[in-house]
């Protein structure tokens, strides 16, 4: 069924339930991990968006920064989830804004360590004799 | 507009394409597709790590490979310029799908309250209270009447 109405009010399915967020300012997460926040313009049935004053924002740790990057027209399979924000409401866990370039240089350190973990945990492994399957969650195109 | 009517306007415009192996191509769109399929020309495509580039005079780039598309913002007013000039019609937001459902119910309960004739306003309040906003309108209708009759 399409429309659901519980309790007097409307739930749209699929990607039609988003109509009521245009031109709300929304948090996109994308399947590679990114982070977006930006307006939302418009969409279709494949759940394709058009972003609008468009910010990645980068989290490592407690710190962040925001990347403008302006108009996005974003092919839907590629989006994780889509979540409505509220910034007059002060942030739960309180998070330290840094430059672009400080949290860049934090990004790819974070990068590092991962990598280097993921590498002592395959060498681990193998010693073990036991079958890596990789990490699952990350996506492989 | 639609994300694929705004791809449509952004033609013979610079933009940036990044696709799911994160490769990212940078070039002006030429022609695109219900499928998003793009025909770039002029594109410099650069490696996922960032570290290798090429010049390619002209590209096509299959749909499901991408990932996003960023565009320049003044598109979007190029946008808005286009659907100015089409005819304004109204969409499904602006289609209420109950008001003929409240019309129904003002024309019944309408009915109940002449039928009743000398019966309690109570009766065709009653029904009016139960059901949907527009047969709400309905039954405050069919509470007025009665009243009206009562008093002649």
């Amino acid at each position: 069924m399409d429309l659901s109405i519980v309790n007097n009010d409307y739930y749209l399915s699929g990607m039609a339930a988003l109509i009521g967020d245009v031109d709300k300012q929304l948090m996109v997460m994308l399947r590679d991990g990114r982070t977006l926040i930006a307006y939302l313009r418009s969409l279709d049935q494949f759940g394709n968006l058009v972003l609008h004053q468009a910010f990645e924002r980068i989290c490592i740790g407690r710190q962040y920064a925001d990347i403008p990057r302006g108009l996005f027209v974003i092919r839907g399979e590629n989006v994780l989830f889509i979540g409505e924000l509220d910034f007059h409401q002060p942030l739960r866990v309180p998070l330290i804004e840094v430059t672009i370039e400080e949290i860049l240089k934090l990004q790819k350190e974070d990068i590092e360590k991962k990598e280097h973990i993921e590498k002592l945990r395959q060498k681990a492994m193998i010693e073990h004799g036991l079958i890596d399957e990789g990490n699952p969650i990350e996506e492989h195109y | 507009m639609l994300p694929l009517t705004l791809l449509r306007t952004a033609v013979y415009h610079p933009m940036l394409v990044e696709l799911k192996n994160g490769e990212t191509y940078n070039g002006h769109l030429i022609s695109c597709d219900n499928f998003m399929n793009i025909h770039l020309r002029d594109v410099i495509c650069t490696s996922r790590d960032g570290d290798r580039f090429w010049k390619i005079p002209e590209c096509y780039i299959r749909g499901n490979t991408i990932k996003y598309l960023r565009l320049p913002e003044d598109v979007l007013g190029l946008v808005k310029e286009d659907t100015n000039e089409k005819p304004t019609r109204s969409g499904p937001p602006t289609r209420r799908p109950f008001r003929g459902r409240g019309d129904g119910g003002r024309g019944g309960h309408g009915g109940r309250s002449a039928g009743s004739g000398g019966d309690h306003r109570k009766g065709g309040g009653g029904g009016g209270r139960g059901g949907h906003q527009g047969s709400r309108g309905g039954g405050r209708g069919g509470q007025q009447g009665g009243q009206l009759r009562q008093g002649r």
